[in-house]
């Protein structure tokens, strides 16, 4: 293992790591405010790459454009799955607590039914989208750098900055933090709790519908591919601490890192596993993640 | 109340079921039915973990997957009857359900689930792609055939019909719901219920919830062992999609929830409601639309956590005992409950 081929290897680890940050900053959002696990979160993804694809496919409009389509697409998913499917859950429970695994089962309701929908349309086979950006490079210090990879890098770092700035900054992101620190007193001071709900988890898929724009110049659409990211995003949360937003790029970064560098010493799926074993690893000595408060 | 209850709904279902193939011989409808038992078993094994634990895990099909692979590698290589292979296997999935059980029921929150399903599917994925792991053949995702011994024989769990297989998986669905009867009277069973109905008070009074907890899942996961390697037996072929993929997994959960989890014979109903519907929608569309009846497990589980909670035993256990309200209270603890405000 020469230093050359581990640069490029830890290199390549942040820039997808950190793109896994980004699609876990929506999860972790959604758990923060509303202590709902979205399952269905990888789906969301899933949704927004074949969203692009078939506008690039269709109409030959690049990913980076229909960025412009797929985030205000994946802010009104997100906003209609919280106000029909998952409301009246809150609706029902008394004291307006969400009982976790109720709220999980619904978003597995929901994972099923947007999952095999896409499998109903498209069909199982595997799309990728080709674009000026696919294999271009630049090179620093010797190394090659994919731009396209490098973009989603910087994208997830300004999205989670942006992210907390406006929390802490705005009068949505005010109400939306004094709802996730207790909602009966949020309520009490003239908050419309419902509504702070809706916009959290639609924002939380807007997020989505930014990075499924940003991955499809690199990565294969298949209707699974949201699961297998919707797991990775499980994996960041609960590393970087749920509910955290640096938290989730820094998890993402751990993530992407440990299984580029494990992937230069044993098969992919096998690196895979020593990801997991790290995950029950810092689990076990620092159960509310990296950045999680205890 | 509930003891009562439990028999005036399921002997008439065990009659039916010990019936049923003599009626109808027709091997594919004995087939069929042998799937809903196992279905029906499968979801019973999880009940124990999501109905008297309280925590949804999507992570079972690892357990089934690991068992029935144990049971086939242990037949194929060393000539040990699949019988005992199935315990060895069912020993082995409790013996890993374990560790991650103790990283995550320590914690509040969905931890447990979270690491359940990243669990199973970085099993089923690592498996599909291994072909060979320290001298065994896995066959990746090929998936492992049982070589026919020619015959009926006992030992090596092969029979000529599909009748014998029949009465085995009935057998082990009995021998669930036996073990779910014992469970929920004994210690473990009261202990298990205090910890969810409040885990604070629980612990306050000395009862450890992650030993607990653990106990449970580990049992869970060995049942769900004995149901893989049996499904192994039954098809004479394991792989991992279809022995630990997520499918399963989520068969089991929605069976369970539907029929009304922490319940006996929820479980049981609802893979007996379920599993025809979904071959019912498989077969009439041939195969051409793939992913329908998983779309309307979808929809099902949606709206059972919506309006029915309990799941379909409930307004059954009210018509088949109109006196039990004025007695005992209901015992079951469901989906529902609210169980702590947190103060955040």
């Amino acid at each position: 293992m020469d230093a050359l081929t581990l640069s490029f290897a830890v290199i390549n680890g942040l820039l997808l790591g950190g793109i896994y940050g980004g699609v876990a900053l929506g999860l972790s959002l959604i758990f923060g405010v509303m202590r709902v696990i979205n399952f269905a979160h990888g789906s969301f993804l899933m949704l927004a790459m074949y969203c692009s694809y078939l506008l690039w496919a269709s109409l030959g409009v690049h990913p980076y454009v229909s960025i412009l389509v797929t985030v205000p697409f994946l802010f009104g998913v997100g906003y209609v799955v919280q106000s029909v499917v998952i409301s009246p859950l809150i609706r029902r429970e008394r004291a307006l607590v969400v009982e976790p695994t109720s709220a999980l089962l619904l978003t597995a309701g929901v994972y099923l039914v947007v999952d095999n929908s896409v499998l109903m349309a498209f069909g199982p086979d595997v799309r990728s989208v080709t674009t000026d950006i696919t294999y271009e490079s630049i090179f620093v210090a010797g190394l090659p750098i994919n731009l396209a990879r490098l973009i989603g890098f910087a994208a997830a770092i300004l999205v989670a900055f942006a992210l907390s700035f406006w929390l802490k900054h705005s009068d949505m992101g005010r109400a939306i933090r004094a709802t996730a620190q207790n909602r009966d007193a949020a309520a009490l001071s003239g908050i419309n709790v419902p509504l702070i709900y809706n916009v959290t988890f639609g924002l939380g898929c807007a997020v989505l519908g930014l990075f499924g724009a940003l991955l499809v110049p690199f990565f294969s659409i298949t209707p699974t591919i949201g699961l297998s990211f919707g797991i990775k995003s499980f994996l960041v949360v609960v590393l970087g601490g749920i509910g955290s937003i640096p938290g989730s790029i820094l998890g993402g970064l751990l993530l992407g890192v440990f299984e580029s560098v494990a992937a230069q010493f044993v098969t992919a799926t096998s690196a895979a596993i020593f990801s997991f074993g790290l995950f029950i690893v810092i689990l076990l000595m620092r159960p509310a993640g990296l950045m999680g408060r205890a | 109340m509930r003891a009562s209850f439990t028999l005036i709904l399921g002997l008439p279902l065990l009659v039916a079921a010990l019936i049923l193939p003599f009626v109808v011989a027709d091997s594919y409808v004995v087939h069929s039915a042998a799937m809903v038992l196992y279905f029906a078993y499968m979801a019973s094994s999880w009940n124990f973990v999501c109905g008297y634990v309280g925590q949804v895990s999507l992570g079972h099909a690892a357990f089934s997957g690991i068992a029935g692979y144990a049971s086939v590698l242990l037949f194929t290589g060393l000539g040990l009857s699949p019988w005992i292979g199935m315990i060895l296997g069912g020993v082995l999935a409790a013996a890993i359900s374990v560790p991650v059980g103790y990283a995550t029921f320590r914690l509040k929150g969905p931890y447990f689930t979270l690491t359940s399903i990243a669990f199973a599917e970085i099993m089923r994925i690592w498996l599909e792609n291994t072909d060979e792991f320290l001298g065994i053949p896995l066959k990746g995702a090929q998936g492992l055939t049982v070589p026919p011994v020619g015959g009926t024989s006992f030992l090596a769990f092969q029979f000529d019909g599909k009748l014998p297989y029949y009465f085995i998986i009935l057998a082990m669905l009995v021998g669930v719901m036996a073990a779910t009867h014992v469970m929920e009277r004994s210690r473990l069973g009261f202990y298990l219920k205090a910890i969810r109905g409040n885990r604070d008070g629980a612990e306050a009074l000395g009862i450890d919830p992650t030993r607990y907890c653990l106990t449970a899942l580990a049992l869970s996961a060995f049942l769900t062992g004995l149901g893989g390697a049996y499904y192994a037996q039954l098809f004479r072929y394991i792989n991992p999609e279809r022995n630990m993929g997520i499918d399963l997994s989520i068969d089991m959960a929605v069976m369970t929830i539907v029929g009304g989890q922490g319940t006996i014979l929820g479980p049981t109903l609802g893979a007996l409601v379920l599993h025809p519907v979904g071959e019912m929608v498989r077969a009439s569309l041939g195969g051409h639309v793939l992913g329908l009846h998983l779309i309307i497990y979808g929809v099902v589980l949606m709206l059972a956590v919506l309006y029915f909670p309990k799941g379909i035993i409930a307004p059954l256990q009210r018509w088949l005992t109109p006196a039990s309200k004025t007695t005992a209270p209901q015992t079951t603890v469901t989906v529902a409950t609210p169980k702590e405000v947190e103060g955040r």
